[in-house]
């Protein structure tokens, strides 16, 4: 097939996933969650937010114009819930804000919210290749690896498509409400996608092989604690000596095993990081564990290779995949 | 006149790898088998005679692990051919959340029928089919027949020159088979090639101008349908039925024996 030939058939693919997700109400579903972060959001109000960091000056300033040394001896307020919770600033509101879009980016979306997307879009590849449904759709002319791969554009469109809608609308809220405008917290969109698509590719070989959407969600789940806790542990090792000097030194053969993990499979610490970094590298808060923030402060991250390395992961599998699909008898 | 051979069998056969211990199950074994163009041909046989698979190893839903299928002229690992091939399954689930025209659409475009021509035909197919005022309800309210009959014209979609049935009159009325059967009848008037799977001995014996009989995995007969139903001029003609009975009686030891044997683990 030429390249038209194959755009064509990927936008129809991605077109009945959309509409897959709207029938099934996952559309509606995450929408909602998105709406009500959205509305939280528009609920936030700071008063004397006044920024204590001139534009261009590293040091802080006091209302009094004067270097702050100790605590802002007179915070601005952040109410929250429409007014039914009222906390002190810690900073000034461009600070309270970095602090609630990095709350939003790593934990409520990058975390809470991935492992939430895992579960409501395992279904749609298992259903796509039941054989009652997908016979049809075999028996013509596509390939079959052009279909798997259609489907999971689709998938990962169709989940970029509600990180839009969520950071795009908490973006804007937070903007009209603060003044506060960070673009870079745009930024979560590519990181958030490229992410699930790493994780993905491992439901999408579950789904090839068991065509069951039980095994996809809980192989999904299980496989993303796995990469996690990989991950946490390959950091680990890096910075327990700083974290605690009396820790016993790690054998050769741990550090070549959690290296090797590490550099495999996927990353989602990494991703965290990745989103701190774009989100408030320089802030005065810390959202990351204590090992994240000091593998990172060592100067061992490399965000390149990291991405690198998962996308290729990514890639291989549903290479795998794809043969797999073209091998299995319908 | 020499007819083209659109679907040509070479000594198929089909092994399942079954369970943990990829048992092997024959379902086919060698069948070699010519159908031309223009031909309505009927598939007939028990169950797990192998019919679908067959169909399935046509499609290329199924590799062969012997012999080679040609389909319209070219092998039948060039799935380019399927664009002209047109398919109803047995068992067919059609996506729910779809209506009538946005599923033709899709499947018109998955069978890489420009989009001009799929707008076009779209309507007229609905319409033949008897689905025109519904074009635009989601198929998760469609009963059996009416689901088989949107099937049936998605089937039809690509315009194909060859068409695979398989029990397509399952769950259809008496209205939905006279379509089925205008469908085919039409077809036929128009040169286009229909490989008919069917239980109903009397929509093949009205319809068919040939038949091939699949007992166990293998082709017992081929041929017109007059000289199985009336074998000699000494013969009165018999109805399908009884010449079906007739030639699974003259397999040694009858059709349960040859099944197991051909059923059983290679």
């Amino acid at each position: 097939m030429d390249l038209p030939g194959i755009l064509f058939v990927v936008r129809w693919l991605v077109r009945d996933t959309f509409r897959q997700a709207l029938a099934a109400r996952t559309f509606w579903l995450m929408l909602s969650v998105s709406a009500l972060c959205i509305v939280f959001c528009l609920s936030v109000h700071i008063e004397n937010g006044e920024s204590l960091r001139p534009p261009g000056e590293i040091e802080l300033f006091g209302g009094d114009k004067q270097p702050l040394t100790g605590p802002n001896p007179n915070p601005g307020h952040m109410t929250l819930g429409f007014g039914l919770a009222r906390l002190a600033l810690f900073r000034d509101a461009e600070a309270e804000v970095h602090l609630l879009q990095a709350l939003l980016g790593l934990w409520a979306a990058g975390t809470v919210g991935m492992l939430i997307v895992l579960v409501w879009t395992a279904g749609f590849l298992p259903a796509f290749l039941d054989p009652a449904s997908a016979t049809v759709l075999l028996a013509k002319p596509v390939p079959r690896w052009l279909l798997l791969a259609g489907k999971c554009v689709g998938v990962v469109a169709f989940v970029g498509f509600q990180e839009v809608v969520f950071f795009g609308g908490t973006w804007f809220a937070l903007g009209v409400r603060t003044g506060v405008w960070s673009r870079a917290y745009l930024l979560c969109i590519p990181l958030l996608m490229l992410h699930f698509a790493t994780i993905y590719s491992f439901s999408v070989l579950l789904a090839v092989c068991t065509r069951s959407s039980v095994a996809c969600i809980f192989g999904s789940i299980a496989f993303w604690f796995v990469c996690f806790g990989m991950n946490y542990g390959h950091h680990a090792i890096a910075a327990l000596p700083y974290l605690d000097p009396n820790v016993a030194p790690f054998s050769t053969r741990t550090t070549a095993m959690a290296n090797a993990g590490y550099w495999l499979l996927p990353k989602p610490g990494d991703q965290l990081i990745l989103l701190d970094e774009a989100l408030h590298g320089d802030a005065d808060f810390d959202v990351l564990p204590p090992v994240f923030r000091i593998f990172r402060a060592k100067g061992n991250f490399q965000p390149r290779l990291s991405c690198m390395s998962s996308l290729l992961f990514a890639v291989l599998l549903l290479g795998l995949s794809a043969g797999q699909l073209r091998k299995t008898d319908y | 006149m020499v007819r083209q051979v659109v679907v040509e069998f070479r000594d198929v056969g089909k092994v399942y790898r079954m369970g943990w211990r990829r048992r092997g199950v024959r379902a086919l074994g060698r069948v070699n088998w010519s159908i031309h163009a223009g031909e309505v041909v009927g598939l007939l046989g028990p169950n797990r005679a192998g019919k679908t698979t067959l169909l399935k190893v046509l499609l290329s839903l199924c590799r062969p692990t012997e012999g080679r299928v040609l389909r319209l002229g070219r092998p039948g690992t060039d799935r380019r051919t399927l664009a002209r091939v047109g398919f109803v399954h047995e068992n067919q689930a059609l996506p729910r959340y779809l209506s009538p025209q946005a599923l033709l659409e899709y499947y018109g475009a998955l069978t890489l029928v420009p989009y001009e021509d799929v707008k076009r035909r779209v309507p007229r197919l609905l319409e033949r089919v008897g689905l025109s005022d519904r074009a635009r309800e989601p198929i998760a309210g469609f009963s059996r027949g009416m689901t088989q009959r949107l099937a049936l014209a998605q089937a039809l979609i690509n315009d194909p020159e060859l068409l695979v049935l398989d029990e397509p009159a399952q769950g259809l009325d008496v209205e939905g088979r006279r379509i089925l059967h205008e469908l085919i009848h039409d077809l036929r008037r128009r040169g286009r090639t229909v490989l008919l799977v069917s239980h109903i001995l009397d929509e093949v014996e009205s319809l068919c101008d040939r038949i091939g009989m699949l007992v166990a995995g293998r082709l017992v007969y081929a041929g017109s349908l007059t000289t199985l139903v009336q074998p000699s001029s000494a013969e009165s003609r018999q109805p399908l039925e009884r010449a079906f009975d007739r030639l699974i009686a003259q397999l040694p030891n009858g059709d349960v024996t040859a099944r197991a044997r051909v059923l059983s683990p290679v």
